[in-house]
Parts: C-alpha cells; sequence; structure tokens
C-alpha cells in the first residue's frame, strides 16, 4: 500500500469526525449533503474535507466525497473514544432496547408501505389506496414521533442526534404535501434513509455490529 | 367529485333514509358515513351507527369553538343508538360499546383515526364480567380503550412497557370482579401517564363520547392535514364527519366470531369466496395476524349455515357494487354483522378475471369492466418472466442453489457482482449484473442502483436490502441463508459449488430462488384470462384501428396476436433489419453527387427488404415512414458516409425527391410481389406546407397511386395543413414530437419520470404533458376538426411515449379513429381506446 505516508495520523476534532462520519454513513455525499447532514456551514464542512482529503481519509469523485479505507476505523476509534462511558451506561441501553421495539415496528410498517397482503400474498402498492396510504403514512409519523423522545434522551450525551428531528421533521413535511418518494426512496433523503443512517450511527455510537 | 360545502344537520341517524335530498351523502356524511348508509339502506345486516356531519364541523371552523349545543343532540343520538342495539351505554345488562372514527369525504393524512371500546367504565365491566366470565377479555377492553384513547385523542404515547407489565395482567385476570379489573387496569394505565400533567382519560362513558367527537372535528385543523389540503386542492372549509357505531364481539362465547373475506379470490380472480375465519376472535386479533384464523374451507365444514350466509351476502354485495369486495365481518351470539366492505384490492392478473367474468355474468356492463383495469396493470401482466418450463427444468438439473426469501418481484439474469463498486463497474444496459452481499447498507445503494437484482444471506423481508429494493424497483431475495458470500476472495459459495465474479445467475424474486446461469425470458404470460375477448369488444365498440410499430416479420406476428388491426414502421428500420442501411446510404453517396443520379439499386434494397414485411402483414393496413435523414438516430449513420453530408438538398426538411420517389417505387414494387391487398402508406416527416403536401400529391399520381403518399405531421405548424382525405390514406400525427414543441422541451422527456416529475410536482405546469392535452394542442386540434370534412377521422396519432388514458381518450372523443405505438405499448393502448369509447358520457363532464 503506498497510502502509507498520505495518511499521516491525524487526531480528528469534533467538526472532522462529524463530516468524516457523515461521508461514512453515506458513502457518497456531496459538500451539501454534508452539511445539511451534520448542521455545519458549508465552508466549515469544505474547510473539514480539505484536511480529512489531506490525511488520505477522502477522496473527491466529480462532484461528491467518498471515504477511503482509513476513514471507517478512524471514526469507529473517535466514537470509542468519545462516547466509551456511554456503552457501559444501563439508561442508554434501555435506550437501546427500545430503539429495537421501535426499529421493528417501523421495519414492519415500511414493509406494509410497499407492499399490500392480498390474500396472503403480498403485491406492491400502487399507492391507489388513499386511505391506506394515509393509514400508513400516519403509522410512520407516529413511529418517527416515539423516535423522537429517544433522540431528545440520547442527545442530552451526543447533541449532534437531535439533527436526526430536524431531518425527519422536513421529510414528512414532503410527504404530507404529496412527495411520497419521501418515504423509502434511497436517493433522496426519505425518511428510510434518515431513519436507517441514525441506526448505523446510534450502532457506531455504542460500538455494536448490525444484525441484518 | 364536487368538494363544495353543504348545509345539512349535526347528526344524522345512518340506514333511517335521514339524509335531506339533494344533498350529496358523501359530502355530508363524510365517505365511511355514506358506505355505511346505503349499506344499511340496502338491509345490510351492519352495527346501527348514527353520524356527527361534516356540517357541524363547519360550524365549529366558522365560529372557532364547538357549539355546546352539540351535547344534548349527541346524547340522543346515543339513545336512538341504544334502542336499535338492544344495549344501554355507560351501564348493564347488556352494555354497548362504541366506535368513534373520523370520516372525512377524501382521508388525508393527520386527522384522528379510530378509538375502539367507547362507553367502559366500572359498572360496564361489570356487566361485560357477568356476560362473559373472561377476565382476560374484560381487561383486554379496558386496557385497550385506554391506550386508543390516550394515544389518538390525547396525542400521547406512554411506553407500553410501563403498563402492560405481566403482573398488571395476572392481577387482573385473577380478579372475579368486573370493578375490580376494570380498577386495576385502569389505574396502571393513568399512573403511566402520570407524567403528564392535568391530562387524563375520562371515567363518564359520557365525557369519553364527546371527548373522541371533539378530538375528531379538532384534527380537521391539525397541521399535517392543512398541508395535504393545501397541495392537493381540498376546500379547508369541507370538513370532517364522526362516525358513531354500536360494536359488536366476537368472543362472546361459541356462536361468535370473527373474519374477513374476499367474495372472488383476490390473488388469480377466480370465483371462489376466500376468506378467514377465527371462532371467539376479535376483530383485531385477525387484523394484527396476533392469532392464526382458519381458512373458510375449513370454516364450511364446521359451520356451514355461516358460510352459505357469507356466500348470500358476498353475492349481495356483488350485485349492489358491481365489483369483488373484501369484507371484514364479526358473528355476535349467531348474528352475522359486516363491520367494513369495499372493492377488494387484487392482483393484476385477478383484476382482469373479475372484470372479464363480472362482465360475462351480467353483474356488469362493459364500459365498467374496462373501467375496473388500469393502464399500468396491463404493463405488469405484459412483463418478461421466466420460460416455466426452463424454470422447472433449472428446479430439477442441479441449476437451483438455494431459496431465500423473494422480497421484491421480478425475474432477472445477470452476472454476478459481490462488491457495490464492482456492480457499478460492470453494469450496463447490455450487462445487468446481480449484486450479492451478506447484508446491505447504505454503503451499497451505488451498487444496488446499478444492479438488476439483489441477493442477501442474511435478513428478511424487512431488511435494509429488502426495502430498498422495493423501493428502487428491483428484483430482490433475501435470507438465503446457505450462500457464503466472502467479500475477501470475491467467491460465491452455496452448497459446494463455488461462484465467481462475472457467472451468470438468475433470481426469482418471488418465489425466492436462486438459479446458476441465464433463464430464458418469455413475455408469453397468462395476458389472457378474458382479457382478449374484453378488449376485443371494446375495440369494436370504439371502432378504431390500432395500429402497432414492427419491423421484423417476428414483430409482425407478436403485434398481431395481441390485437394489432396494422402495422407501422420506417423504411430505415426495415433496412436495418436486413443489413440494408449501409448498402442504401453507400448508393446514395454514389449516385447523387451525378447529374442524372440512378437509385435504382436503392429501390431494389427497398423492395427486398419491404418485401417480406409485407407478405408478413398479408392484406393488413400499412404504414411505413420515409427515409428521415434529419433525425439523431440517422445522424450517426450518415457519420459512416462523410461524403453524404456535403450532398447539396439532401436535409432540406423533405430530403431529395430522387429518394422518395425511390422509396415510393421499391414499395409500391414490394406490395405488389407480396400481393399485399391491404391500405398502404408512405407518411413524410417534416412536412409543414400546403406546397409540400402538393408534392406529394404529384409524387403519389407518378406511381398511379399504388402507394399513398401522406405528411406525417411532427411540428405544430403542421397542424394547420388541410391535406385531402382520400382512400386509406391517414394524416398521422406524432403527438410526442408536436406537445414537446408546444412545451419547448424534448419529445423523449415525455417517455422518462424526470426531468419532469420534479417540474410538474413544484405545480409548474397546469397540464402534464406526458398524460394531458395541453391548451395549444386543443386549439390546433380544434381548428383542424373543422378544415378537414370529415373531421378528425382521417387523423391518426402516433405516440412514441407510453399511452396516456387521459390523452386517448380526449383524442377519442374528439374523433381520432386510429392510433399507433410500440409494441409494449399496444394492451395499454387497446385498454385505453376501450375505455373512452364505453365511459358513461353524462359522468364524463361531471367532474369538469
Amino acid at each position: 500500500m503506498s497510502g502509507d505516508a498520505a495518511s499521516a495520523h491525524l487526531e480528528l476534532d469534533d467538526v472532522q469526525f462529524q463530516v468524516l462520519n457523515a461521508i461514512c454513513l453515506k458513502k457518497m455525499a456531496a459538500t451539501g449533503e454534508v452539511a445539511d447532514a451534520t448542521g455545519l456551514s458549508a465552508p466549515d464542512v469544505e474547510a473539514a474535507l480539505q484536511t480529512l482529503e489531506g490525511h488520505g481519509l477522502v477522496a473527491a469523485a466529480a462532484s461528491s466525497w467518498l471515504p477511503m479505507n482509513g476513514a471507517v476505523p478512524a471514526v469507529e476509534a473517535w466514537a470509542a473514544d468519545a462516547h466509551g462511558s456511554l456503552r457501559e451506561d444501563e439508561g442508554i441501553e434501555k435506550l437501546h432496547d427500545r430503539f429495537e421495539r421501535i426499529n421493528l415496528a417501523f421495519l414492519q410498517a415500511m414493509s406494509a408501505w410497499q407492499q399490500v397482503p392480498i390474500g396472503g400474498k403480498k403485491v406492491p402498492n400502487d399507492h391507489t389506496d388513499a386511505e391506506y396510504d394515509a393509514k400508513v403514512i400516519g403509522e410512520i409519523a407516529g413511529l418517527v414521533a416515539r423516535l423522537g423522545r429517544i433522540l431528545d434522551r440520547l442527545a442530552v450525551h451526543v447533541p449532534r442526534v437531535a439533527l436526526y428531528e430536524t431531518r425527519f421533521g422536513t421529510a414528512l413535511r414532503e410527504i404530507d404535501a404529496g412527495n411520497i418518494d419521501y418515504v423509502a426512496k434511497p436517493t433522496v433523503q426519505s425518511v428510510h434513509n434518515v431513519w436507517f443512517e441514525f441506526h448505523e450511527d446510534l450502532l457506531r455510537i455504542l460500538g455494536r455490529e448490525r444484525r441484518e | 367529485m364536487t368538494m363544495t360545502a353543504v348545509d345539512g344537520p349535526w347528526i344524522v341517524d345512518l340506514g333511517a333514509g335521514a339524509v335531506p335530498p339533494q344533498t350529496d351523502d358523501v359530502d355530508l356524511l363524510g365517505g365511511k358515513g355514506a358506505g355505511l348508509d346505503r349499506m344499511l339502506a340496502n338491509g345490510l345486516n351492519v352495527p346501527p351507527a348514527f353520524v356527527v356531519t361534516t356540517a357541524l364541523c363547519r360550524a365549529y371552523l366558522s365560529d372557532g369553538r364547538i357549539p355546546q349545543d352539540l351535547h344534548p343532540d349527541i346524547a340522543a343520538g346515543v339513545t336512538r343508538l341504544e334502542e336499535r342495539a338492544g344495549k344501554t351505554f355507560g351501564k348493564g345488562p347488556r352494555p354497548l360499546l362504541l366506535s368513534v372514527r373520523s370520516g372525512a369525504p377524501v382521508s388525508m393524512p393527520g386527522m384522528m383515526d379510530t378509538v375502539l371500546n367507547l362507553g367502559i367504565s366500572a359498572d360496564v365491566a361489570d356487566a361485560l364480567y357477568a356476560e362473559t366470565r373472561d377476565s382476560r377479555f374484560v381487561a383486554d377492553v379496558v386496557g385497550r380503550f385506554h391506550r386508543m384513547y390516550t394515544d389518538v385523542v390525547l396525542g400521547l404515547q406512554p411506553d407500553i412497557s410501563e403498563w402492560a407489565a405481566e403482573d398488571v395482567e395476572d392481577e387482573a385476570a385473577a380478579a372475579t370482579r368486573g370493578s375490580e379489573i376494570h380498577r386495576i387496569v385502569w389505574t396502571a394505565c393513568q399512573s403511566a401517564l402520570g407524567h403528564e400533567e392535568g391530562i387524563t382519560v375520562p371515567d363518564d362513558p359520557r365525557d369519553q363520547l364527546v371527548g373522541a367527537v371533539e378530538a375528531v372535528v379538532r384534527s380537521w385543523n391539525n397541521p399535517r392535514a392543512i398541508t395535504y389540503r393545501d397541495h392537493h386542492k381540498i376546500p379547508h372549509d369541507l370538513g370532517t364527519a364522526v362516525v358513531i357505531q354500536a360494536m359488536v364481539f366476537g368472543n362472546l362465547g361459541e356462536l361468535s366470531g370473527t373474519g374477513v373475506l374476499f367474495t372472488r379470490n383476490p390473488t388469480d380472480g377466480s370465483p371462489e369466496m376466500y376468506g378467514e375465519f377465527l371462532q371467539g376472535g376479535q376483530g383485531e386479533d385477525v387484523v394484527s395476524g396476533t392469532v392464526d384464523p382458519e381458512p373458510l374451507a375449513k370454516t364450511q365444514t364446521r359451520l356451514p349455515a355461516l358460510v352459505a350466509e357469507l356466500r348470500d351476502t358476498g353475492n349481495q354485495l356483488e350485485r349492489l357494487y358491481g365489483d369483488m369486495m373484501d369484507i371484514e365481518f364479526t358473528v355476535e351470539q349467531g348474528q352475522l354483522f359486516l363491520l367494513q366492505v369495499r372493492a377488494g384490492k387484487r392482483t393484476p392478473q385477478a383484476a382482469v378475471r373479475i372484470a372479464h367474468d363480472l362482465h360475462a355474468g351480467g353483474t356488469i356492463g362493459l364500459g365498467e369492466a374496462l373501467a375496473k383495469l388500469d393502464l399500468d396493470q396491463l404493463r405488469q401482466l405484459a412483463r418478461p418472466s421466466f420460460d416455466p418450463v426452463a424454470q422447472e427444468v433449472a428446479r430439477r438439473d442441479g441449476s437451483l442453489l438455494a431459496t431465500g426469501v423473494g422480497a421484491s418481484p421480478g425475474h432477472i439474469s445477470g452476472k454476478l457482482v459481490l462488491d457495490p463498486d464492482r456492480a457499478v463497474e460492470l453494469a450496463g444496459p447490455q450487462n445487468p449484473v446481480i449484486l450479492a452481499r451478506t447484508v446491505t447498507s447504505p454503503l451499497d445503494l451505488h451498487g444496488m442502483l446499478a444492479s438488476e437484482g439483489i441477493l442477501t444471506a442474511r435478513g428478511g423481508a424487512t431488511s435494509h436490502a429488502a426495502v430498498v429494493a422495493r423501493a428502487i424497483g428491483k428484483a430482490c431475495v433475501v435470507g438465503c441463508s446457505a450462500l457464503e458470500v466472502d467479500g475477501g476472495s470475491q467467491e460465491l459459495r452455496v452448497a459446494g459449488r463455488v461462484l465467481r465474479t462475472g457467472e451468470e445467475i438468475s433470481l426469482d424474486g418471488t418465489t425466492g430462488e436462486v438459479f446458476a446461469g441465464a433463464l430464458p425470458l418469455t413475455t408469453e404470460t397468462a395476458v389472457d384470462g378474458g382479457l382478449s375477448a374484453l378488449l376485443d369488444a371494446g375495440i369494436d365498440a370504439a371502432g378504431v384501428a390500432i395500429l402497432c410499430r414492427a419491423a421484423t416479420t417476428a414483430q409482425i406476428a407478436e403485434a398481431v396476436a395481441r390485437g394489432a388491426d396494422g402495422l407501422t414502421t420506417s423504411i430505415e428500420d426495415v433496412l436495418a433489419a436486413k443489413s440494408l442501411m449501409g448498402p442504401v446510404l453507400g448508393a446514395l453517396a454514389l449516385e447523387l453527387g451525378r447529374q442524372q443520379p440512378d437509385l435504382s439499386r436503392v429501390v431494389q434494397h427497398v423492395r427486398d427488404a419491404t418485401r417480406p414485411w409485407l407478405e408478413a402483414a398479408a392484406s393488413r393496413p400499412v404504414h411505413v415512414r420515409a427515409i428521415d435523414l434529419r433525425s439523431e438516430h440517422t445522424a450517426s449513420l450518415l457519420a459512416t458516409q462523410p461524403t453524404l453530408a456535403d450532398l447539396p438538398g439532401l436535409k432540406t426538411p423533405l430530403g431529395r425527391v430522387e429518394l422518395l420517389r425511390a422509396q415510393i417505387e421499391g414499395l409500391a414494387d414490394a406490395a405488389d410481389a407480396a400481393g399485399h391487398g391491404g391500405d398502404l402508406c408512405l407518411a413524410v416527416r417534416h412536412v409543414t406546407d400546403p406546397r409540400e403536401v402538393d408534392l406529394l400529391e404529384r409524387l403519389s399520381a407518378e406511381f398511379d397511386n399504388r402507394v399513398s403518399v401522406r405528411p406525417y405531421a411532427d411540428a405544430p405548424r403542421a397542424l394547420l395543413l388541410e391535406p385531402r382525405p382520400d382512400a386509406g390514406g391517414v394524416f398521422w400525427l406524432d403527438f410526442d414530437a408536436i406537445q414537446a414543441a408546444m412545451f419547448g422541451i424534448l419529445p423523449t422527456e415525455l417517455e422518462t419520470p424526470e426531468p419532469l416529475d420534479t417540474h410538474v410536482k413544484a405545480g409548474l405546469y397546469r397540464v402534464d404533458p406526458r398524460s394531458g392535452v395541453d391548451r395549444s394542442m386543443s386549439m390546433l386540434l380544434d381548428r383542424l376538426a373543422v378544415a378537414l370534412p370529415e373531421g378528425l377521422g382521417i387523423v391518426g396519432v402516433r405516440f412514441t411515449s407510453p399511452a396516456s388514458a387521459v390523452i386517448v381518450g380526449d383524442l377519442y372523443d374528439r374523433g381520432v379513429r386510429a392510433f399507433s405505438v410500440n409494441p409494449p405499448e399496444l394492451l395499454p393502448l387497446r385498454l385505453a381506446v376501450g375505455q373512452a369509447a364505453t365511459a358513461p358520457r353524462d359522468s364524463a363532464t361531471k367532474g369538469a
């Protein structure tokens, strides 16, 4: 490997961590997307990216940034250091259990959004039944509200997670305005995307592996 | 749907003929209320109900508060409900419990949903326990009500685990007095709410009812509902209704139960009732799937009288609604009650069979039958799938590698990749790839987007891979635990076999099967089930000629099999299919520079290429577009013959007249040789001027009109032409080209979701050019209809983009009687034309 020289050790500061973490969660992200996901200003994100690029942790590709090999270990190490005490905390453990329960219900609601059971068979939801769709969207909004209480509690220890609430709010407003892509479409900041990103982030904070 | 505010009474008893005449009952009673009213009025056994109407909601909206004189009206409504139900609200011996639901004329998000078991109190719990001797049931009724009221009316979601602790249940289950059970559960529920000051669930059933009704009314102005109405242009003064209905219980002893049924099989459409029944169960048990109900076929042997009654009811409902119905029902002590009845969801295959059978059986007319289908359902039916014989062989010859969970439908063969980056590198339109991962995460998204199929070793139907695959419409198999995906060695190991990147595999996203090798695809799916008969009847009623593009004799056979009356193609497509386009361009390059060009070789190539094509077309009408050297498609061809680019006149709007002559002569000779007896037309693009039309008519006459040479309108100016009608002549319009020109966008942008989806969603077009005829187009069509002696009867419309039911309907209503599409759109076009011809005339103008 020839990258050794380039990836000279970088002690990540908080902003650099947030930027690198966002790039790792998204895999490929433009500066603006990282700014949206972190709540940082675009110039701050840009500056952090320059430093990270200088240390070989990210690379520019077209109009986006990609994480390099050292990126995930770097954010994992940072999280282990910053959140080590949280990982021993019983209250946090309980929050995690509660998230797992809500997550299960959320995944079922996502399935219900995409597939309608017809006579024991699941078929793609063609979104012609407004009543059915409204019911599932109501469920999803309720689950996001329940997740909100977890985020509030977690944000006491990890302030940046509060931003997920803002992002959920934006997605839900789009949905209510009739833009149903914001339920599950992976290429927009849909509720499912934001939820999944939070799940990954939570696992990183807690130093765990995802099951499926 | 009309959406004007109506005045009316605040309370209406359903089924009592109480809706004032001249009132739209949906506007006054809401969708749910109007549905119940209709069922009750038709003598169906529905638990009695009354409605707090949208008029009350509007009074609330204009005054900013709920009129207090509503309370005595509600009380009077409850008294009448008690009489009809033979039960009493708030006390025994037969207590009346209520469901309270919102019922807006249009369903929308954010509105309060449903509260069940309303009316519970200590006295009522005593009576329920005396009736059932089932303390768990009583505890459940109390807990469920408290939870729903808290959630729906108060908008709070206390952590369930805090109150549903097992000791509460056990304590309640051990109690032998209803009021004691009520106290235990109620106290536990209230204490879970404890943190929220002053917020509580009322003890008094009447307060509960008033609280729930008012919450529904207020939820009309929930911010989410307001956003929704703003966006969907639903008037804010429409108001919601509240449906208050007696509850029935499926858990009151042996002769009770609950179930759901479809009046026909919703999967394949066969005319057998299909459903499930749970003896001694409540409705939510079946819906939530917590208990396994039995199939109705089994119930038949135990409770034949019930099943017979269900069958009679189902038949009655089908006659009443003219459709396959989905019914939720409860049997309370031997009496059948219908809780909800609506048109049943169904697969596209079932939709075809049901529409056909209901029509054939005389239940509905042809127009209603065609209206039950939509164009997308036919597109889904015609999607290619694995050849069933080849798939069966693959199952037995060892090609079946493993079976997982089918998570997103689709039959896909492609090259195996085990890494998302590799998927992006390898994937291309002619090179589909299938991405296999142990699990997927957002880090794999770019690879999933590039792949046609997704395969995971772990995870279920709600895993990341499954959710994303369905969202982006890719076939997906998950939880294939027999697979070992080794990212290090880039190998897929399964049952002792090793597969590497680039090897072909096939996925069945429905059955979850994974095969080695590519399985052949076919479009010969079960398209029938009565579909041809229905579409034929629609086309007969329409009197329309349906043409389909076909460049080869095989494509002609397929188009004819799918119901094409005639065929369209272009000279360059037919030449290209025979590899003769190159020689033609070569001949042109050689001859057109000369003073007396000799294009006899071009004539010969056109004749040779089109002769077998015309033989296959038999005597069907044939419309062939002349070579267009100005189009993007031919630009790359021209680039292969540099000398052509500089030839004078070749790129004029009509091209060189010699080339037109050569095509007319070649086509006419081929038709003679092939014995083609049908209409034969050569359509020429870029014609916009009457003088150009004169030229085409002279050319046609030079060859004794053996080929009718006509303009093919592809620019707005061409709609000002007034071509003379003659035998077999059709004045073709390229709809996409003209409509796109009106909007100043590219015709190809009408074929794809983006960029127009974003623009239309932003509300910046009054008409989506993909699904509506724009006013600019309308004006020219109106003018054309007046100018032509036979109106638009001689006009044919050609679509390159997917057919739109609205556009086809609009053009049909204007008198267009010929359409042409590409092969995949043939069935959808035929449906759209049939629907246009059989749509009820008077209601078509109502919503405008």
